[in-house]
């Protein structure tokens, strides 16, 4: 009796293993803009001179797919560093909700402060080995620019999105984007704070769309 | 008063209205900023525009120089810093204002730092500086510009005059307690007329002309430097072409940081306080070098959080050929704390004491009058570029009567 129930159940919920959505990829490439110089650093009353040991940050850009999803069940964590006088990365896509924490891996202080308007933050001054690390929820979405109330070069990118499907590009500009549900959408690729690309795609289960952003 | 808050009010609107400017500010840093193709040589120039009100009763307090009650004083900062390779760095202060010191004399315009440091090792345990820059004593100088000083005005020790001259010798302890203004005592509210011949302990950041090692072993930092000039000496006397090699002031700090959160230090600094010009009014036999400031300090700064500490200590001597040592001891203590990431307060507390010096009828009497002051200062950042501070001050007025000095200050300051 009971082995005849569990074969219903089966039958009813269209057999085990369940089957996956088919998804759609789109790959392809954004134009950055040229790199900018490493920063210089303003050392004028230090003790002590760090010559080359900044980190850069290389052009890189957002690609997302804007559409109507549902909203994580889970909210998403992510980290966003402090490292060699800089933010590590220094572009960091995250969803609405998400936590970003903030460890600072240097040996000395570090103050990341906000004062854009999806959110306004100011973390103080925090030890690397400190517990817990400091962190952040960002539940508005919109570009959100990081600094160092010490360190003035630094700067760091959040963009707040809602949409749980981007993807940061490589140094090239080149993205992969996968697990796509089908349908109609507008992809976009954000540059920089004045240059959001977008281009209409439609996806098709199972298949790579190739979009080369102008 | 009036023209004090209106300027407060004004500055607020411009600042709001600079919010939306905020990315273009960040536009202009990457345009102020070059290399060349390997990256190998990097340039950045930056800097601050200042805005800033006095409203005071006479005299004016500290060094600042005005006849009236009030004093509108813009000033605009360049700096330029320069990275040559990993090792090399050079970095240049150049200023347009009303004096270094808030005055109500026209606009000129000044270098007030240039120096080349040369950092031979990665972990820089040595680096050496040559140029015009900011002494190594003391912990206020990495905070004194306008952008990250919580108060308008420097610490007391940095500002209040003494009796002390550098144009002339004391030679006897009735000119000094006439130069300090003791006897004959002069009325309340009198602006003296030899303010311009004054020494403060030390004169702000001291941008001195001279040469400067300085390195970090573990968790200790040190710092020499051998300048044209003693902390005391007046900006006129800081430039190279001010020749004072004669008689160069020796100073240096240890520092020590147990952590992140402290630092603490001890400075040092010995040389003499006279100009050449002074030469001819030396006691027989003597020559400036024998007419020193010799000052020991200690600091101590913690930051945790939002909240951030300092506070120094000096003890000057100034050696006086036949008449004795007229010593003097100043400190303050003063804290920051960040209310909201844009509103920040901070409190300061500062004192002065003088030795005593011998009259001609045998009797200890102080060459200067004790006086205390407290600031009070709640700033606002509206941008991560603009930023208005304002400062209350209270202090006995110069002669130590019952009379009291309340300066106001204001001061918006756009970085860029």
């Amino acid at each position: 009796m009971r082995i005849f129930r569990l074969l219903l159940l089966l039958l009813l919920t269209g057999g085990l293993p369940a089957r996956l959505p088919a998804q759609a990829v789109i790959e392809g490439r954004v134009p950055l803009p040229p790199a900018r110089p490493a920063p210089v650093l303003n050392q004028r009353y230090e003790i002590v001179s760090q010559g080359g040991v900044v980190g850069t940050n290389p052009p890189l850009a957002v690609v997302y797919l804007e559409g109507r999803f549902p909203a994580p069940t889970v909210p998403a964590k992510a980290v966003m560093t402090q490292q060699n006088l800089a933010f590590v990365p220094s572009l960091l896509p995250v969803a609405v909700g998400t936590r970003v924490e903030f460890p600072n891996l240097d040996a000395t202080y570090h103050d990341v402060f906000s004062y854009s308007a999806p959110k306004r933050f100011d973390l103080g001054r925090y030890r690397a080995e400190e517990q817990p690390v400091p962190s952040q929820v960002f539940d508005v979405a919109g570009l959100v620019t990081l600094r160092c109330d010490i360190h003035e070069h630094m700067r760091g990118l959040i963009l707040v999105l809602a949409t749980p499907h981007f993807v940061v590009t490589d140094a090239a500009g080149r993205f992969r984007l996968g697990g796509l549900p089908p349908g109609r959408y507008v992809l976009k690729a954000w540059v920089d704070s004045r240059t959001t690309l977008e281009r209409p795609v439609e996806l098709q289960a199972d298949t790579v769309l190739r979009v080369d952003f102008p | 008063m009036k023209r004090l808050l209106l300027m407060a009010w004004g500055l607020a609107a411009l600042a709001a209205a600079g919010r939306a400017a905020e990315d273009g500010f960040d536009r202009l840093d990457a345009a102020l900023t070059g290399s060349t193709a390997a990256g190998g040589v990097r340039a950045r120039l930056s800097g601050t525009l200042d805005l800033e009100g006095y409203h005071f009763s006479q005299p004016p307090p500290g060094l600042i120089v005005a006849a009236g009650t009030g004093l509108f004083n813009p000033r605009l900062t360049l700096f330029l810093d320069l990275q040559l390779g990993g090792r090399v760095y050079a970095f240049v202060q150049a200023r347009a204002d009303r004096g270094f010191d808030p005055s109500n004399g026209p606009v000129e315009g000044r270098l007030d730092e240039y120096a080349l440091r040369v950092t031979p090792w990665a972990d820089g345990r040595v680096s050496f500086q040559a140029g015009k820059f900011a002494t190594v004593v003391g912990n206020w100088v990495r905070r004194h510009g306008s952008w990250e000083d919580p108060f308008v005005t420097a610490p007391l020790p940095y500002e209040n005059l003494t009796g002390m001259w550098d144009v002339a010798a004391v030679r006897s302890a009735a000119t000094l307690l006439r130069w300090a203004h003791i006897r004959p005592k002069s009325f309340s509210g009198e602006q003296f007329s030899d303010n311009h011949y004054r020494l403060p302990l030390i004169w702000g950041p001291d941008y001195g002309t001279g040469f400067a090692a300085s390195g970090e072993l573990g968790r200790f930092n040190y710092a020499a430097e051998v300048k044209n000039g003693a902390l005391s000496a007046r900006p006129a006397a800081w430039p190279a072409d001010e020749v004072r090699w004669r008689h160069p002031t020796l100073s240096g700090r240890l520092g020590y940081r147990p952590d992140e959160r402290w630092s603490l230090g001890w400075s040092a600094s010995a040389g003499s306080y006279l100009l050449p010009v002074a030469a001819p009014t030396v006691a027989p036999g003597r020559d400036l070098d024998d007419y020193r400031e010799v000052v020991l300090a200690q600091d101590v700064s913690f930051a945790w959080h939002h909240w951030q500490v300092w506070a120094e200590l000096f003890t000057a001597r100034f050696q006086l050929p036949v008449v004795g040592d007229a010593t003097t001891t100043a400190w303050y203590v003063e804290t920051k704390y960040k209310f909201t990431p844009q509103l920040a307060g901070a409190v300061r507390w500062n004192q002065q004491l003088f030795g005593t010096v011998t009259d001609s009828l045998g009797v200890p009497v102080p060459w200067g009058y004790a006086t205390w002051r407290v600031d009070v200062a709640p700033s606002y950042r509206f941008t991560p570029h603009t930023q208005l501070k304002l400062q209350y001050s209270l202090q006995p007025d110069d002669l130590g009567g019952r009379e009291f000095n309340h300066t106001l200050a204001a001061q918006f300051t756009v970085r860029f």
